[in-house]
């Protein structure tokens, strides 16, 4: 084992599985125009993974916005700036915590779904059997879960900021007593429709695709194993909690 | 010869020349020939890890033998294209191991998933080829349980029904009676004869169980070191003079197939050489 | 048959709630309903100095939003800021010679455009000027007054942690 790290063959290893997962993308999207005959199992497939994971993103969304806004007041309280605490809590949800959170929560939730029932369907020859029966996987089984993850991701982002700024007024106007209309008032004056909506909106895409990636991807290449589909699972995790956080900052930088 | 494209009647379905394959530095096939007549049921027997299931890969394209040829109706499987493969494969029924079932759906949509796949079929005829196939492995009333709630031996009879469901040229069962009660090892062994006889379908079947295999296939295929070490009917076999024949349907532990790994000196490894003492 | 039905149903749902969690964000965090309020009319301001006002930055009158900026533009020939404010025509009855200030919410806040009302009989119209006008109070000159006493240079800068204790401190 250290012979390998020292020869490199960490990295060399970790570059191929990035090189055998880019591969894996182009597969499916070649395989994207056979998968729209499968529109029945796409729909299944955001139920599965949008819908199912709509009350962690709920909850979670709801008491991000709520710790936001006890903390931020807090700090604003000593510059004498809490009028602004609903723009800085819309900002903090919209731009970065929203896209960012549900990803994580994402990951956790569906993306390791999709791991494991692949990898158990790859582990109890399913996969083959589709092989078998002229199916293509990838088509069938790959695709539309893919496409599920980056159609349900931004809609999950969007739930998340609406109960996180949901949240946030709870505590800032029902709880601290900041006026309501100035709670809104300078949210609206200082939210942008596209420079903060949207925008989160193409973070939470870009991340749905990425960790729906990572998840058929582990799922699809574990080792036909119960140890081997553990691992992929967590590795759907660590991986995608990294990947979502480095490119949180390559889009940030780019879109601000 | 191999270069006629049109398959004839008398040719073998299945034709093996040459067949190499090593899998992580190990010979699995060493120049391999087979040939499987159409109509039969053929055995391949042989010892853990000869690699009959890869064999049964080669025939249905899942793996690509680095070299040889693998003929099945006329068509050699290792250059088929991805859509010629799939064209031949919805004429060729499988059987895994472990059933393979889909786990999403029950056991009608289970066997209606190759129609509903590769044809476009009124829902009404959809219903009645498959409750004709579940009749046939006597499941019909099993109709709407969900594979997690079925047998082992009923979960074979679904894939055999879902196998069969295009009526295909060729069935391979791979291990078909491992893990099956006597009760159900006989249904398995009816069905694979009855399908065998009445639809006239090729059957290759792996399988260790001599017992069955004798009351079933046609002709027996012995695999050992990459080779085919001996074929014969059942019987003849079972009654043949090589050591290989001995060892495998005699069950002796040691043979041709020894019973210890490879490994060194004994004594020495357990330190018990000269230079110690 | 039923089930798949149900998936597609519930499916549905999601994606619905989805949007309308989109629309609520659209709409109620960010000023495009103000947008959409339309009938407003156009008026101009000029300024020596705008500081952080920003586009849709509010316009008020005793501290009630009226409005929004709707632009801010350099005039070349005068070298100040021509200011548009676009008033909602509800408020239409604001005196012609009202004075236009940059105000600053809070120490740290946002910039605001505040009007106060004069006495004219003549009410603002659409493409209208207000004249008097007072620029953005910057706070570095303010340090900078305060630091070296009566010059207002604006281009020098102290650091602004260093500026924002000094004058509380002195205070």
């Amino acid at each position: 084992m250290n012979g390998r790290f020292l020869r490199g063959g960490y990295l060399a290893d970790a570059l191929a599985q990035v090189g055998a997962a880019g591969l894996f993308f182009f597969s499916i999207l070649g395989a994207l125009p056979k998968s729209l005959r499968y529109v029945r199992e796409t729909v299944r497939q955001v139920w599965f993974v949008g819908a199912m994971s709509l009350v962690i993103i709920m909850t979670c969304g709801l008491f991000v916005g709520m710790v936001l806004a006890l903390q931020l007041y807090h700090t604003l309280s000593i510059f004498g700036g809490t009028e602004a605490l609903g723009t800085v809590v819309a900002l903090s949800l919209l731009r970065e915590l929203g896209p960012v959170v549900t990803a994580l929560l994402f990951a956790g939730r569906a993306g390791t779904s999709i791991t494991a029932e692949i990898g158990l369907m790859r582990a109890t020859d399913q996969l083959a059997a589709m092989e078998m029966m002229a199916v293509d996987p990838i088509a069938y089984v790959i695709a539309p879960r893919f496409l599920a993850g980056v159609i349900a991701m931004p809609l999950l982002a969007c739930v998340f900021n609406a109960l996180g700024i949901f949240g946030g007024h709870l505590v800032g106007v029902t709880w601290l007593g900041i006026d309501n209309g100035t709670f809104w008032g300078n949210m609206t004056a200082n939210v942008d429709l596209w420079d903060d909506v949207v925008n989160g909106v193409w973070k939470s895409l870009a991340f749905g695709a990425v960790v729906t990636l990572i998840g058929v991807f582990q799922g699809y290449t574990t080792p036909p194993t119960s140890e081997g589909v553990a691992y992929a699972t967590t590795r759907t995790v660590v991986f995608s909690s990294i990947v979502v956080l480095a490119l949180d900052f390559v889009l940030t930088a780019f879109l601000m | 010869m191999s270069d006629v494209p049109m398959p004839r009647p008398d040719e073998p379905l299945v034709r093996v020349r040459g067949l190499s394959t090593r899998l992580g530095g190990k010979v699995i096939f060493d120049a391999l020939d087979l040939d499987i007549p159409r109509g039969s049921i053929t055995a391949l027997m042989g010892p853990s890890g000869t690699g009959k299931t890869t064999l049964l890969k080669h025939i249905t394209g899942q793996m690509r033998p680095d070299a040889g040829e693998v003929w099945v109706d006329g068509r050699n499987v290792p250059e088929l294209g991805r859509d010629a493969l799939f064209a031949l494969r919805e004429c060729i029924g499988y059987l895994f191991q472990n059933s393979a079932l889909l786990t999403d759906f029950d056991v009608f949509e289970n066997v209606a998933f190759p129609l509903r796949q590769h044809a476009r079929l009124p829902e009404e005829l959809v219903r009645n080829i498959v409750l004709t196939k579940l009749q046939a492995v006597g499941l019909r009333g099993a109709a709407r349980l969900l594979p997690s709630e079925l047998s082992g031996g009923m979960a074979r009879r679904v894939a055999l029904a879902r196998a069969i469901v295009f009526d295909p040229m060729l069935i391979l069962y791979d291990e078909p009676f491992v893990g099956l009660d006597p009760i159900a090892l006989n249904q398995v062994l009816k069905l694979i004869r009855t399908l065998n006889q009445t639809l006239g379908i090729t059957s290759v079947l792996v399988a260790h169980e001599l017992s069955a295999v004798r009351r079933v296939a046609d002709r027996v295929h012995l695999l050992a070191n990459g080779k085919i070490v001996a074929a014969g009917a059942p019987d003849e076999l079972a009654r043949g003079e090589s050591d290989w024949t001995k060892q495998f349907f005699g069950g002796e532990a040691d043979g041709p197939v020894p019973f210890h790994y490879p490994a060194g000196d004994y004594a020495r490894e357990l330190g018990f050489d000269g230079g110690a003492a | 048959m039923t089930q798949r039905r149900s998936y597609a149903v519930g499916t549905g749902l999601f994606i619905v709630l989805g949007f309308a969690a989109l629309a609520y964000l659209a709409t109620q965090t960010t000023s495009v309903a103000n947008y959409r309020q339309g009938d407003s009319y156009a008026v101009k301001a000029r300024f020596g100095n705008v500081g952080q006002l920003k586009l849709r930055a509010p316009v008020k009158i005793a501290g009630v939003r009226i409005g929004s900026v709707a632009s801010v533009q350099l005039e070349p020939e005068k070298l100040d800021a021509l200011v548009t404010l676009s008033i909602d025509k509800r408020f239409h009855e604001i005196p012609d010679d009202s004075s236009a200030v940059i105000f600053t919410s809070g120490l740290l806040g946002d910039q605001y455009v505040g009007i106060q009302p004069g006495g004219s009989p003549e009410m603002l119209k659409d493409g209208d000027e207000l004249i008097l006008t007072q620029s953005a109070l910057q706070l570095e000159d303010l340090i900078g007054k305060f630091l070296v006493n009566g010059s207002g240079d604006a281009n020098k800068k102290p650091a602004p942690t260093q500026g924002t204790t000094k004058p509380a401190g002195g205070a």
